[in-house]
């Protein structure tokens, strides 16, 4: 124990990143993920987003107030906070939809299990459910109602061959360690375990990468 | 409303990311703390240099209110020091990335020490890897960006003339573009599940994602139906007892 781990102790919050760095930080990450990994993965917990939102709309508060202020001074400032503020919400919109890009390719697979069904926000399980109702809707009255009752479904298994799509859970990504860790990868001729070292780079596949990636010791890029 | 874009950072996104990247700046007027999303600016007071992000220190640059210092590893010294080792020490890998993060020790000045698990959370861009204080001789992940943008817009503060930095910089990109597309050697090989590309940079992985990825996944899709069988094999093998496990290994050999 040096003088660090005890100035720690006295004020946890010596060292510490500060919370808003602190979001900036998951909200790339998870955007960065949910860009790159062929499945949909979890709503971030934590109120990541309630939080964001929240200060993203006292932002657009601040800049109403302060474009009445003529100052020139003022006036520089409200530059670089319109700055940030359109890059955050660019960062908030692409993750979305690309979020959306993977509802809406597999809606039926993330409707099916309760545990899939988690992954979704409130807001999106609303949207995945009345589209899929919609959508299903539509092809009774235009095609599958002049079919015979046994062949209407959408989420058939009959022959082996399940009617809903899957996302290609295997399919490789790039991984960055966030630690010094094993990792193990499944290829075609031989399974291996290699040790290796934080902020290297490795290709694997994503079925491999997702419990590093869950336990954060490593992340999308 | 959905995202058309394909799995995978696309470089306008990889070159958005860089630009959190923070620099270090020398300002040129005062300018006091603004309140942003991602926390407080510093308070600007000349001749006192400051770290903010790569989009603010630009947008100060191009209104002549501050000057940007060139990161260490983008001067000349260093470019060639990297080039010597991507072309004669280690031509077959990308150089090392830069060390994990330490700061100096505040009670004895000159010992650094690894960070806190708190904060080593942190990964690029918020790394501060582009600042004054980052170790030269090493490229960060978003070194090719970095170094272009500040070459496009602040120039001028680069400690020779921009034209030498550019040429260096070129000769690094065609260096490390040629193994990144050796690597497909590797690939090839990829019957192992796991490639390292320890090093490589954010625009160079954007670059040959989709090819990279391509050539793995096509990979794997030939080699299901053999892959399937090896499993099943191994399956066999280990009931039967570790006496197997030689003759096995054999037959892959072959």
């Amino acid at each position: 124990m040096d003088i660090d781990d005890i100035l720690r102790e006295v004020d946890p919050t010596l060292h510490e990143v500060p919370q808003e760095k602190r979001d900036l930080q998951d909200l790339t990450r998870a955007w960065v993920a949910e860009r790159s990994a062929p499945e949909l993965l979890n709503w971030p917990s934590g109120e990541l987003f309630e939080r964001i939102n929240d200060n993203i709309k006292r932002q657009i508060e601040r800049v109403e107030e302060m474009t009445g202020d003529m100052d020139p001074k003022t006036n520089f400032a409200l530059i670089v906070i319109q700055t940030e503020l359109e890059r955050f919400k660019y960062l908030v919109r692409s993750y979305l939809r690309a979020r959306l890009a993977k509802i809406d390719r597999h809606a039926l697979h993330y409707l099916s299990t309760d545990e899939l069904r988690a992954r979704l926000s409130d807001m999106e399980l609303a949207y995945a459910t009345r589209h899929q109702a919609l959508l299903h809707n539509h092809y009774l009255s235009s095609f599958l109602s002049s079919f015979p009752p046994a062949l209407q479904n959408l989420n058939d298994t009959a022959g082996n061959i399940a009617m809903v799509d899957l996302p290609d859970l295997e399919s490789a990504v790039f991984i960055r360690l966030l630690a010094d860790s094993m990792v193990s990868g499944r290829g075609v001729d031989t399974d291996n375990t290699f040790e290796f070292q934080e902020s290297d780079i490795v290709i694997l596949r994503w079925s491999d990468a997702k419990p590093l990636i869950e336990s954060g010791r490593a992340e999308l890029v | 409303m959905a995202l058309p874009l394909p799995p995978g950072l696309t470089q306008p996104e990889v070159a958005f990311l860089a630009e959190m990247e923070l620099v270090t700046i020398v300002p040129r007027q005062r300018l006091e703390s603004i309140a942003l999303l991602s926390g407080s600016t510093p308070p600007l007071r000349p001749p006192h240099r400051a770290d903010l992000p790569l989009w603010l220190a630009l947008l100060l640059k191009k209104q002549r209110r501050a000057n940007i210092v060139p990161p260490p590893w983008l001067h000349p010294t260093s470019l060639s020091e990297i080039i010597t080792r991507e072309t004669k020490d280690n031509p077959d890998a990308f150089s090392d990335p830069p060390p994990p993060i330490s700061r100096a020790h505040p009670s004895q000045p000159g010992r650094a020490r690894r960070l806190a698990e708190s904060e080593a959370g942190l990964s690029p861009p918020f790394v501060p890897s582009c600042t004054a204080e980052a170790p030269a001789g090493y490229l960060p992940y978003h070194w090719l960006e970095v170094a272009e943008a500040l070459l496009a817009h602040a120039g001028d503060d680069m400690p020779v003339a921009a034209g030498e930095v550019r040429s260096l910089l070129r000769d690094l990109v065609e260096v490390r573009a040629a193994k990144m597309r050796s690597s497909t050697g590797t690939l090839e090989m990829f019957g192992g599940g796991l490639t390292s590309l320890r090093g490589v940079g954010a625009m160079e992985l954007a670059e040959s994602r989709g090819f990279v990825l391509g050539v793995v996944d096509g990979v794997r899709k030939l080699g299901a139906s053999a892959e399937a069988t090896r499993r099943e094999e191994e399956e066999a093998g280990g009931g039967q007892g570790a006496s197997d496990d030689d003759e096995s290994d054999e037959d892959m050999g072959l």
